[in-house]
C-alpha cells in the first residue's frame, strides 16, 4: 500500500493572549504511521491536537487533513477521525453501550450497527457483563477501555490518542498496543501523545518531540538514538529538553523530607 | 480552621469518650475538619435557589434559620387534645422532618467512603473513625433539632411550665438517638440487598420527595386544623405500638398527667428502651455496616438492559432528522437519570402538579364543589406552566458538562437543531405525562367542556418552552455547563419575566374565552404561531466554524 499524506501542518502558530504556545510547526504525516508525539508539560502538544480536532480556533498557518484545509472544508473531515481525550470526562449516567452507540451515531453509524459493534468490542475486553451498567460505576481502567472503543467504533482513518493507556492493566496495554500496530499496518494513521517514554519508544514508528512550541526532533527512535548516542528515549528526551539536574532536584527533595524533628507520634 | 463551639462542649465529656477506647484528640481533629467542610456545603433545600453571593460560612446558619421557621408548624399541636395526642403528632412531625433531613443531607456523611482511603490508611484506630462519624451526625442533628424546637419550646415554657420542658429535653435526646440509629439500620438493610447505584437512586428520590413533602405537607396540616375538633381524646388501637411517635406521646401522658392506667406505661417503656437498644444494635453492627459500605466503592456486577421503552418511537415521531432523533434520545436519558438534574427539576414538577389543586381547595372552602365545576378555575392549570422557565434553564447544565467535548469533535451537521431535540424531549418525555394526568383530573372535575381550553393551554406551554429557551439559554449545546454557574447574573430577572409572560397568557386566554367561539379561534392562531416560531427559531444555520 502506498503511503498517502493524510495530515499536513504548515507554519502553525497559536497565541493565547500574548503567550505564543505554538511557534511554527511544520509536519507531514502519512498513512500507516504511528506518531509518538512527546514533549514536556506545556510544550503545546494538547494545543496541536485540539487544533487538528477543530476544538480550537484562531491559529495561524494551515492545517490540512485528508488534503483539505480544515478551516475551509467544514466539519465533515471529523467523520474519519477518532479521539481519546486525556481526561475521561464523559456523561457517566449513560451505560457503556448507550455511550458508545450515542458516539457512533454522532459519527453517522446506524444505531443497530453501533450497538452490535460496541457489544462485540466490549466482549473482547471481557466487559460484556457490564455493557448495560452505568459508566459512573466503572473503574478508571474500564472507563478508559470504553473511551478507546468509542474512539474506534466508527472505523476512523486518523486516530488521536492522548495518554490512552492511563489506568489500564498490563494485559489490556498489550492488546491496545497490538491493535494500534495492526491498525497502522492496514493504513490507519495514529497520533499518539504520551509522557510514558517506554511505551512511546516501543509503539511508535516515528517520534516527534515538541519543545516550547517547536519541533525539536523528528524521526524514528533509531535515528534519534543514533544522533544523541543515548540508550533510551527517556535519556534522549532529557537531553533534548535540556534537563539534566534530576538527581540534584531529587537530593534536595529527600533532604527536605528527612529534615527537622520527627513529630510526636500519636 | 476555626474552633467550633460544639467541639468545646464535647470537650466536657472527653474523659468518658477516652475510656471507650477512642482516641479523643484524633477524633476531635477529624471532627474539626468535617465540620469545616460542612460549612462549605450547601444543603439540598437551598440548591434550587442558591443566592449569587456564596458566603460560605453562613450557609448552614441560614438553613438553621429555615428550621426555626418550620418549628412554627408544631405550635398548634401543643394545644390540641390531651398530651397523648399532642405529643404523638408533635413527635411525628419532628421525626419526619429530622429523618428526611438526615437522609437527604447527611447520607453523604453516613455513606462517606472517601474517608476510608483517607483515614484508614493513617495510623488511626477504626473505632475512633467510627466514633467521629456518629458524633458528627449527632452534632448536626442536635443543632437542627434545637433550631426546629426553638419556638415551640418558648411557647411550651410559658404555657406548660418548666417541668414539661425538662421532659421534652429528655425525650428529644431519646428521639435523636432513635432517628440516627434507625436511619443507619435502614441503610444497613438497603446496602445488604441493593447495589450502590440503587441506593443512590433511593436517596435521590427521598430528597425529591422531601422537597415536595414539605410544601404539600404544610398545606395539608393547615387544612387539617380547619376541620379538626380540638377536643379529641386518645383511644388506643393495637397497631399504635408500631408508631414510635406514639410511644413518646405515652411517656408524656405518664409523666405529666400521671396517667398510669392503660397503655401509657408500656408505651413509655418502649420509648425509653427501643432507642437505647437501637443505638446499641447500631454500635454492634457498625463493622458490618462499614464492610457493606465497601459496596459503594465497588464496581457493579452484571446488569440487565432495561426493558424496551418508547423513547426511540417518540424520537421518530417528533423529530425529522437523524441527528435530532439522536439528541432526543440522549436528552431523555439525561433527564431521567442525572440525579442532580432530577433533584433540581422534579420537585418543581411535582409542585406544578399540586399547585392548581391548592387553589381549588381554597375555592371549595369558600364556595362549594358545585360552583367550582362551573367556574373558570380550570385556568389555574397555568400555574403548572410556571415551572417551564426554570426547568428549561436547567437543561443546559450537567455535572458531567465536560463530557460535551464529544459533540465538538464529532461531525454534527446542524448544531442549532440539538436544542430543538432537547426541548422536545423535555416536553414529551417529562412534561406531557404530567400534563396528561393533570388533564384527566381536570376533565373529571370540570367536565369535558374544558377540553378545548386544555388544548390551548398545551399550545401555550409549547410556545412558552420556546420563549423560555430563547430568553434563558440560547446556547448551542445542552448539558454543557457546570451547575455551579446556574445562578448567573440576570437569570432571576428573566425567570420573573417568564412568570409574567405566563400570567399574560392566562389573562389573554380568559379574555378570549369570553367571546363566542373565541377559544377555537385562539387555538388556531396559537397553533400557527407556535409551529412557525419553532421552525424559525431552529432553522438551519450555516455550519459554524468559529467557536
Amino acid at each position: 500500500m502506498e503511503a498517502q499524506k493524510v495530515l499536513s501542518l504548515k507554519a502553525l502558530t497559536m497565541n493565547f493572549g500574548v503567550k505564543q504556545v505554538l511557534k511554527g510547526i511544520d509536519l507531514d504525516v502519512y498513512s500507516g504511521q504511528i506518531i509518538g508525539y512527546i514533549g514536556p508539560n506545556g510544550a503545546g502538544k494538547s494545543t496541536t491536537l485540539k487544533i487538528m480536532l477543530g476544538l480550537l480556533d484562531g491559529y495561524r498557518g494551515t492545517v490540512e487533513i485528508f488534503g483539505q484545509d480544515i478551516a475551509k472544508s467544514g466539519h465533515d473531515y471529523k467523520r474519519r477521525i477518532g479521539y481519546v481525550p486525556e481526561n475521561a470526562d464523559i456523561y457517566d449516567n449513560l451505560t457503556a453501550t448507550e455511550f458508545m452507540v450515542f458516539s457512533g451515531e454522532l459519527y453517522g453509524l446506524a444505531p443497530q450497527v453501533a450497538e452490535r459493534k460496541a457489544r462485540e468490542l466490549l466482549n473482547q475486553f471481557d466487559m460484556l457483563s457490564v455493557s448495560d451498567a452505568r459508566l459512573s460505576s466503572f473503574s478508571k481502567g474500564m472507563r478508559q477501555k470504553v473511551l478507546i472503543i468509542t474512539s474506534l467504533i466508527h472505523d476512523p482513518d486518523v486516530i488521536f490518542l492522548d495518554e490512552p493507556l492511563n489506568g489500564l492493566d498490563a494485559n489490556s496495554v498489550m492488546i491496545i498496543k497490538d491493535v494500534l500496530e495492526q491498525l497502522a499496518q492496514r493504513g490507519k494513521t495514529i497520533f499518539y501523545s504520551s509522557h510514558i517514554m517506554d511505551v512511546v519508544e516501543k509503539i511508535s514508528n516515528r517520534i516527534v518531540l515538541l519543545v516550547d512550541g517547536k519541533i525539536a526532533a523528528d524521526g524514528t527512535f533509531e535515528e534519534l538514538r543514533e544522533e544523541s548516542k543515548l540508550g533510551s528515549l527517556e535519556a534522549v528526551f532529557n537531553e533534548i529538553t535540556g534537563f539534566n539536574e534530576h538527581q540534584e532536584t531529587a537530593r534536595r527533595f529527600v533532604d527536605i523530607i528527612m529534615d527537622g524533628e520527627t513529630y510526636e507520634r500519636v | 480552621m476555626k474552633e467550633f463551639r460544639s467541639l468545646k462542649l464535647l470537650d466536657l465529656v472527653r474523659g468518658l469518650i477516652g475510656r471507650m477506647g477512642i482516641n479523643y484528640e484524633t477524633m476531635r481533629k477529624i471532627l474539626q475538619v468535617k465540620l469545616t467542610m460542612d460549612q462549605r456545603r450547601v444543603p439540598t433545600m437551598f440548591q434550587a435557589n442558591m443566592t449569587e453571593d456564596k458566603q460560605d460560612d453562613y450557609q448552614f446558619l441560614k438553613s438553621l434559620g429555615i428550621y426555626v421557621l418550620y418549628g412554627l408548624i408544631l405550635i398548634p399541636f401543643l394545644f390540641m387534645g390531651d398530651y397523648f395526642i399532642q405529643m404523638s403528632i408533635f413527635f411525628g412531625v419532628t421525626m419526619f422532618i429530622l429523618m428526611t433531613t438526615l437522609v437527604s443531607d447527611f447520607s453523604a456523611v453516613l455513606l462517606d467512603v472517601r474517608d476510608k482511603t483517607l483515614l484508614n490508611t493513617k495510623p488511626v484506630n477504626e473505632r475512633t473513625v467510627n466514633a467521629a462519624k456518629i458524633v458528627h451526625i449527632i452534632i448536626y442533628i442536635t443543632q437542627l433539632t434545637g433550631a426546629f424546637l426553638l419556638i415551640p419550646s418558648i411557647v411550651a415554657i410559658f404555657s406548660k411550665g418548666i417541668f414539661f420542658m425538662i421532659v421534652l429535653f429528655f425525650v428529644m435526646t431519646l428521639l435523636i438517638l432513635l432517628i440516627v440509629a434507625l436511619t443507619a439500620l435502614i441503610y444497613i438493610y438497603i446496602l445488604k440487598f441493593f447495589s450502590s447505584e440503587k441506593l443512590r437512586d433511593i436517596i435521590n428520590y427521598v430528597q425529591i420527595f422531601m422537597s415536595i413533602g414539605i410544601v404539600v405537607g404544610y398545606q395539608i396540616v393547615i387544612r387539617v386544623f380547619e376541620f379538626t375538633d380540638f377536643d379529641v381524646i386518645y383511644t388506643f388501637e393495637w397497631w399504635h405500638i408500631f408508631i414510635p411517635p406514639v410511644w413518646f406521646g405515652g411517656l408524656f401522658d405518664l409523666v405529666l398527667q400521671n396517667n398510669q392506667s392503660g397503655v401509657a406505661v408500656p408505651m413509655s417503656l418502649l420509648a425509653v428502651v427501643v432507642p437505647l437498644l437501637a443505638i446499641a444494635l447500631y454500635y454492634r453492627l457498625m463493622p458490618t455496616f462499614e464492610r457493606n459500605l465497601q459496596k459503594l466503592m465497588e464496581e457493579t456486577g452484571p446488569n440487565k438492559k432495561s426493558r424496551w421503552d418508547f423513547t426511540a418511537f417518540w424520537a421518530k415521531l417528533f423529530c425529522r432528522s437523524r441527528e435530532e432523533q439522536l439528541f432526543f434520545r440522549f436528552s431523555s436519558i439525561m433527564m431521567k437519570r442525572e440525579r442532580d438534574f432530577k433533584l433540581r427539576v422534579y420537585p418543581s414538577l411535582g409542585l406544578a402538579l399540586v399547585f392548581p389543586f391548592i387553589f381549588h381547595l381554597n375555592y371549595i372552602s369558600m364556595e362549594s364543589f358545585a360552583s367550582l365545576r362551573d367556574s373558570n378555575m380550570h385556568l389555574t392549570i397555568y400555574f403548572t406552566a410556571i415551572t417551564i422557565g426554570p426547568v428549561v434553564l436547567m437543561l443546559r447544565y450537567s455535572p458531567n458538562y465536560k463530557g460535551s467535548w464529544m459533540f465538538l469533535v464529532s461531525p454534527l451537521q446542524q448544531r442549532s437543531r440539538i436544542y430543538s431535540a432537547t426541548l422536545k424531549a423535555f416536553l414529551f418525555q417529562l412534561f406531557v405525562p404530567l400534563y396528561a394526568v393533570l388533564c384527566a383530573v381536570f376533565v373529571f372535575i370540570f367536565s369535558a367542556r374544558i377540553i378545548p381550553d386544555l388544548i390551548v393551554v398545551f399550545m401555550a406551554i409549547v410556545l412558552l418552552t420556546l420563549i423560555s429557551y430563547k430568553l434563558t439559554n440560547n446556547d448551542e449545546l445542552p448539558f454543557s455547563r457546570p451547575f455551579e454557574s446556574a445562578k448567573e447574573a440576570g437569570s432571576t430577572v428573566t425567570l420573573f419575566l417568564l412568570m409574567l409572560i405566563t400570567g399574560a397568557f392566562a389573562l389573554f386566554h380568559w379574555l378570549v374565552s369570553m367571546l363566542p367561539y373565541g377559544v377555537y379561534g385562539y387555538m388556531g392562531v396559537l397553533s400557527v404561531i407556535t409551529i412557525v416560531s419553532w421552525y424559525v427559531a431552529f432553522r438551519p444555520k450555516k455550519p459554524l466554524i468559529e467557536l
